[in-house]
C-alpha cells in the first residue's frame, strides 16, 4: 500500500486564501492576493494576445522561469532583492519574450501557420522551459522563493489588514491597465496593433513595423508572466510543474475576457479570488463536505472548465470557423508510418519498425533501476497511442490525455483494493481491465466537446477536463489513502512484468494498425484532412470524433494502469496536467500520426532522462516542438511527406475493377482525358 | 438514381436578419437547376439548408419525398443527397482514389467491398482520373482537385448533386470540361442544383433558374426567361 499525497508544489490556489477570520472582509481582502495575481495574468494574456495574435500558452512556465532565477538570485547567490527583482523582470522576462518572438513566433507568423500548429510551438516553449528548469534547478520543490514585498499587514480602518504585496499587485493592474488603454487610445500604438493582428502582410505593405509590434507583444507577455511568477512563488514550494499548472489555470481569466477585454479580464479575476476565499465558509455536513472543499480550493479549474466550455467552438471570435489548418498535421521528423507497408515507404516503415522492436527489446538485458525505468516505456507508449488516434488519426487536439491515464491507474486501484461498492477486491489482470472498460465511456467527456470545437478552443476544453481530473479526482483523501496496487505474483518480477507489458503493447498497436486501415482508416484521415469535405463524403463526423476519443480513453486507462503496476502505486503526480502536455508535443513532434512514433517517442522521454539527467527529454522535444516554425511547411516538410498508402493515409485495399460507363460518361470521359493530356504537356 | 429535391418555405435567421426569408424551390430528376443573385442574396445560406450544413428556422426540406429537414448533413449524403464546395474541399494526405473511395463507401446500404471498389472505378473513370488515382490528392492542381471532388460525390451514386459554384479557380477549358460533365450526368437522370455566379455558365447549363434577392425570390422559371427579366437583370445583369 501507498500513499501518495499532492506535492507541495501543486498545492492549489485556496492555499493562500485560506483565513482564519471568518469575516467577509477579511475573507475578501485574502482572497485580492489570488485574485490580483489572476487578474495580471490575465491582463498579459489578453494584451500578448491582441499584439500578437497568439494566445500564450507557455506563459505559467514563463511565470515559473523567472520565479526560479529570482530565488537564485537572491536565495542562493545573494543578491539584493531590488536588483535582483528588477534584472528578472525589466531584462530577462522581456528579453525573454523577445527572443521567442524572434526565434519561434515570428517564422510562424510569416508563413501563415495556422493555430494549431502556433500552439505546437507555443506548447514546445513550455516544454522547453520545464525541462530547462528541470536541468538547472532540479525537480525537487524548492522552499523559500523570496517576497519583494513581505512585511506585516497594512492596517485598513476597521480592523482589517491587506498584505503588502496584494497593495503591490492592485497597483500593478490599476498602472498596467491604464498604460494599456493609453497607449491604445492616444498614440498611434494601437492603431498599427490592430492593423498588425488583423492583417499582418497589409499593415507591412503600408509602413508598420510589424516586427516591432509583436516583439513589444512578447516583451509584455512575458513580463507580465514574470510578474504572476514572482507574485505566487512565496506562496509555494517552487517545483517545474505546479506553478505551471497554477498559472494555466489562471487562463480562466482571459478565456472570460474572449482574450479581448482587459476590465472584464481583471474583474474576473478579482472576483474569483474573492469568491474563492469566500467559499471556505461554506461548511456542508456529510458526503458533500470533500466535493465543497474540492471546489473551494480548485475554483480557478471550475472557471477554466466553464469558460473553455460556453466560450463555444471560437474563444476570440476571430478564428475562422470552416476548416482553417485545424488538424495537427502530423509533423513526422523521419520515421515510417505505423506498420503499415504502403507504397514506397515500405522501406522506412520496416526500418523504424526494426528501430523500435531493438529499442524494446534492450530493457531484457538491463537489471535493478535501468530495468524498472523500462517498465515505464511500454505503459507511456500505451498512453502516447492515445494521443496518436485522437490527434494524429482523427485530427482533434487533446491535451487531456494525461487524465484518462490517471483514471486507468486510480480505477485499477480502487478494484484491486476492493474499494469500488459492490465489487469485492479484484486480481491485477480483472481489475485493469475492468478499469479500462470503465474509462473509455469517459472519453466522451473530451469527445462530445470537439463535436463543435477545434483548434484553440479544444485544446483549452481538453486541457481543462485533465486539470478537472487531476484536481477533483487524483488529489482527493479517497484517491492518495489506503489503495492497494500489487502485480499477480506470476509477475512480480520486472522482466516477467515487462514482457506482459511487451504484449499488451503489441495488441494495442494491433488494434491501432487496424483502426488506421480500410474503411475506418479513410474516414479518419478525410475527417483531419477536411472536416465539412468528410461530412459531404457521408462519414458521420460527430460519432467519428465520439469514437476517436472512447479509444483514446481506453488506450490511455490502459497505459496509466500498466504504469501504476509497474511502480506498484498510484502516483497523482505522475499523471499531472503539465506531464500531458509534454506527452502531447513529445508525439507531435515524432510524428503524430504513427503508431511507432509513440513507441519512439516514450523510448525517448524515458530513456534520454535515464541515460542522462532529468529534464534533457523535455529540453530535447521542446527544442524539435519550437523548431516547426523555422521550416517551412513544418516538420511535415522533412523528406518524409506523407504519401497515401504511406504514412499519412491509410492504405488501399485492393486494385479496382474497371468501370462501366454509360454512353454520355463515355463522351464526358474521353473529352477529359484529352484535355488532362494536354494540360501535362509543358 | 432519379432524384427530386424541393424546399419549402425555407426561412433562415441570422441574429433577427432572415438571410433566407421564406423560400420554395425544386430541383428535378435530369434537369439542371441553377440559383443566382447578388452576393448576400441569401443562396449559400439556403445551399446549407439544403445540404443539412444549416437548419432551416422555418420551412421543410424533402429529397424524393422524404422529409430530411431534421436529417444532419451526413444522413442526407448517404440518403443520396451528394454536395461540392466552393472552396475546393478534398483530402490531401488520401491517395485521388481514396478520395472518391471514401465517398463511395458510406452511401446507405453500400457494404459489399466489391459494390464499393466497383463505384469508385466508375466515378474515377468517369472523371478520367484514373491514371491519377494513386497520386496524392494534395499534390494535383486545382483544376484536377475539382474534378477529384466531383469524383467523390458522384461516388455516392446520388439521385441529388448541390454543386456550390463548381467553376471557380477553373479556366475557360477546365470549365468547358465540366459543362460537359454536368450534362452527362444531368442525361443520366440527375438532378443537378448549382449555386453560381458566373451568368455565362448559367446560360449555358441550366434548365430552370430561381433568382434570389435579399433572401427572397425575385424571379423563377426557364433560363431565358428569367435571365431577361428585368428584375434580375437589376440586380445582376451587369454581369451577364
Amino acid at each position: 500500500m501507498l500513499t501518495v499525497l499532492p506535492g507541495p508544489g501543486t498545492a492549489p490556489l485556496a492555499v493562500l486564501a485560506a483565513a482564519p477570520d471568518p469575516l467577509t472582509v477579511d475573507l475578501a481582502l485574502a482572497g485580492l492576493t489570488v485574485g490580483s495575481a489572476a487578474a495580471l495574468s490575465g491582463i498579459g494574456l489578453v494584451v500578448c494576445h491582441r499584439a500578437t495574435g497568439v494566445l500564450n500558452i507557455a506563459q505559467g512556465a514563463q511565470a515559473m522561469a523567472v520565479a526560479y532565477l529570482l530565488r537564485d538570485l537572491v536565495v542562493v547567490r545573494h543578491w539584493p532583492m531590488w536588483p535582483a527583482v528588477a534584472l528578472c523582470l525589466l531584462v530577462v522576462a522581456p528579453a525573454l519574450g523577445v527572443l521567442l518572438d524572434v526565434l519561434v513566433y515570428r517564422p510562424l507568423q510569416r508563413r501563415g501557420a495556422g493555430p494549431a500548429e502556433t500552439m505546437v510551438a507555443g506548447l514546445g516553449v513550455f516544454v522547453l522551459l520545464i525541462g530547462a528548469a528541470v536541468l538547472l534547478w532540479g525537480a525537487a520543490p524548492l522552499a523559500g522563493a523570496p517576497s519583494p514585498f513581505g512585511g506585516a499587514p497594512i492596517r485598513l480602518p476597521g480592523r482589517h489588514g491587506l498584505r503588502p504585496d496584494t497593495v503591490a499587485q492592485l497597483v500593478a493592474i490599476l498602472v498596467l491597465g491604464l498604460a494599456v488603454a493609453a497607449t491604445t487610445r492616444w498614440t498611434g500604438f494601437g492603431l498599427r496593433l490592430r492593423a498588425v493582428v488583423d492583417d499582418r502582410r497589409l499593415a507591412a505593405l503600408s509602413g508598420v513595423d510589424a516586427d516591432r509590434v509583436s516583439a513589444a507583444g512578447w516583451a509584455f507577455g512575458t513580463f507580465t508572466a514574470g510578474l504572476v511568477g514572482i507574485a505566487l512563488a512565496p506562496y509555494l514550494l517552487l517545483d517545474p510543474y505546479g506553478l505551471p499548472l497554477l498559472v494555466m489555470e489562471t487562463m480562466a481569466v482571459a478565456v472570460a475576457a474572449r482574450l479581448r477585454s482587459i476590465p472584464v479580464a481583471v474583474a474576473t479575476g478579482l472576483g474569483l479570488g474573492i469568491a474563492q476565499a469566500e467559499l471556505t465558509r461554506l461548511r456542508p455536513a456529510g458526503q458533500l463536505l470533500p466535493l465543497v472543499e474540492a471546489v473551494q480550493s480548485n475554483l480557478f479549474v471550475v472557471a477554466l472548465l466553464a469558460t473553455a466550455l460556453l466560450a463555444g467552438p471560437r474563444i476570440t471570435g476571430e478564428e475562422r470557423t470552416v476548416s482553417a489548418p485545424l488538424a495537427v498535421r502530423p509533423l513526422g521528423v523521419g520515421i515510417g508510418s505505423g506498420g503499415r507497408d504502403g507504397a514506397g515507404d515500405g522501406g522506412r516503415g520496416r526500418l523504424a519498425g526494426t528501430v523500435c522492436l531493438v529499442l524494446l527489446l534492450l530493457p531484457f538485458g538491463f537489471r535493478g533501476n535501468d530495468l524498472r525505468s523500462a517498465l515505464l516505456v511500454p505503459a507511456l507508449a500505451l498512453v502516447l497511442l492515445s494521443v496518436v488516434v485522437v490527434t494524429g488519426y482523427g485530427g482533434q487536439i487533446s491535451l487531456g490525455q494525461a487524465g484518462y491515464a490517471g483514471l486507468g491507474s486510480l480505477g485499477t486501484a480502487l478494484l484491486m483494493s476492493g474499494r469500488v461498492p459492490g465489487l469485492p477486491a479484484l486480481p491485477a489482470g480483472p481489475a485493469l481491465l475492468l478499469a479500462v472498460l470503465a474509462t473509455a465511456p469517459l472519453g466522451l467527456l473530451t469527445g462530445w466537446p470537439a463535436i463543435r470545437r477545434r483548434g484553440l478552443a479544444l485544446a483549452l476544453v481538453t486541457f481543462a477536463v485533465g486539470t478537472a481530473m487531476s484536481r477533483f479526482v487524483f488529489e482527493q483523501p479517497y484517491a492518495t489513502t489506503g489503495l492497494l496496487l500489487e502485480r499477480p505474483s506470476f509477475l512480480s518480477g520486472d522482466r516477467a512484468f515487462y514482457l506482459a507489458e511487451l504484449l499488451l503493447l503489441g495488441a494495442g498497436l494491433l488494434a491501432v494498425r487496424a483502426l488506421h486501415r480500410g474503411r475506418l482508416g479513410r474516414a479518419l484521415t478525410a475527417m483531419r484532412d477536411h472536416e465539412p469535405g468528410a461530412v459531404a463524403a457521408g462519414v458521420d463526423v460527430p460519432g467519428l470524433k465520439l469514437f476517436a476519443f472512447v479509444v483514446g480513453a481506453a488506450l490511455a486507462a490502459l497505459g496509466g494502469g500498466l504504469t501504476g503496476l509497474a511502480g506498484r502505486a498510484f502516483d497523482a503526480a505522475s499523471f499531472d496536467p503539465v506531464r500531458g502536455l509534454l506527452w502531447f508535443a513529445a508525439v507531435v513532434v515524432v510524428g503524430a500520426d504513427s503508431a511507432l512514433g509513440a513507441v519512439l517517442a516514450a523510448a525517448l522521454l524515458i530513456g534520454l532522462d535515464a541515460g542522462t539527467v532529468a529534464g534533457v527529454s523535455a529540453v530535447a522535444i521542446g527544442v524539435l516542438a519550437t523548431a516547426i516554425g523555422r521550416l517551412p511547411g513544418g516538420l511535415a516538410a522533412l523528406p518524409t511527406s506523407r504519401r497515401p498508402g504511406g504514412a499519412g493515409g491509410p492504405a488501399s485495399a485492393a486494385p479496382l475493377p474497371p468501370g462501366r460507363l454509360s454512353p454520355a460518361g463515355l463522351r464526358a470521359r474521353a473529352a477529359i482525358t484529352a484535355r488532362l493530356a494536354r494540360e501535362r504537356q509543358p | 438514381m432519379n432524384g427530386r429535391l424541393t424546399a419549402r418555405g425555407i426561412v433562415r435567421r441570422y441574429g433577427g436578419i432572415e438571410a433566407v426569408a421564406g423560400v420554395d424551390l425544386t430541383a428535378r430528376a435530369g434537369r439542371i437547376t441553377a440559383l443566382i443573385g447578388p452576393n448576400g442574396a441569401g443562396k449559400s445560406t439556403l445551399f446549407d439548408c439544403l445540404a443539412g450544413t444549416a437548419r432551416p428556422d422555418a420551412g421543410r426540406v424533402l429529397l424524393n419525398g422524404r422529409d430530411v429537414t431534421r436529417l444532419p448533413a451526413h444522413r442526407r449524403v448517404r440518403l443520396g443527397l451528394a454536395r461540392t464546395f466552393q472552396q475546393i474541399a478534398v483530402f490531401p494526405t488520401l491517395s485521388v482514389g481514396d478520395n472518391v473511395r471514401v465517398g463511395a463507401e458510406h452511401r446507405q446500404g453500400r457494404t459489399d467491398p466489391r459494390a464499393v471498389a466497383a463505384q469508385t472505378a466508375r466515378a474515377l473513370d468517369l472523371l478520367g482520373l484514373r491514371d491519377v488515382a494513386a497520386e496524392p490528392a494534395g499534390s494535383q492542381p486545382t483544376g484536377t482537385l475539382r474534378l477529384v471532388e466531383l469524383a467523390r460525390a458522384l461516388a455516392a451514386d446520388p439521385c441529388v448533386l448541390l454543386l456550390d459554384e463548381p467553376a471557380a479557380g477553373l479556366d475557360a477549358a477546365q470549365t468547358s470540361r465540366l459543362v460537359a460533365v454536368l450534362r452527362g450526368l444531368a442525361e443520366r437522370g440527375l438532378a443537378l442544383l448549382l449555386v453560381e455566379h458566373d451568368a455565362g455558365l448559367v446560360a449555358e447549363l441550366a434548365d430552370t433558374v430561381y433568382a434570389m434577392a435579399q433572401g427572397r425570390l425575385v424571379a423563377a422559371g426557364p433560363t431565358a426567361a428569367v435571365l431577361t427579366d428585368p428584375r434580375v437583370a437589376g440586380a445582376w445583369g451587369a454581369r451577364t
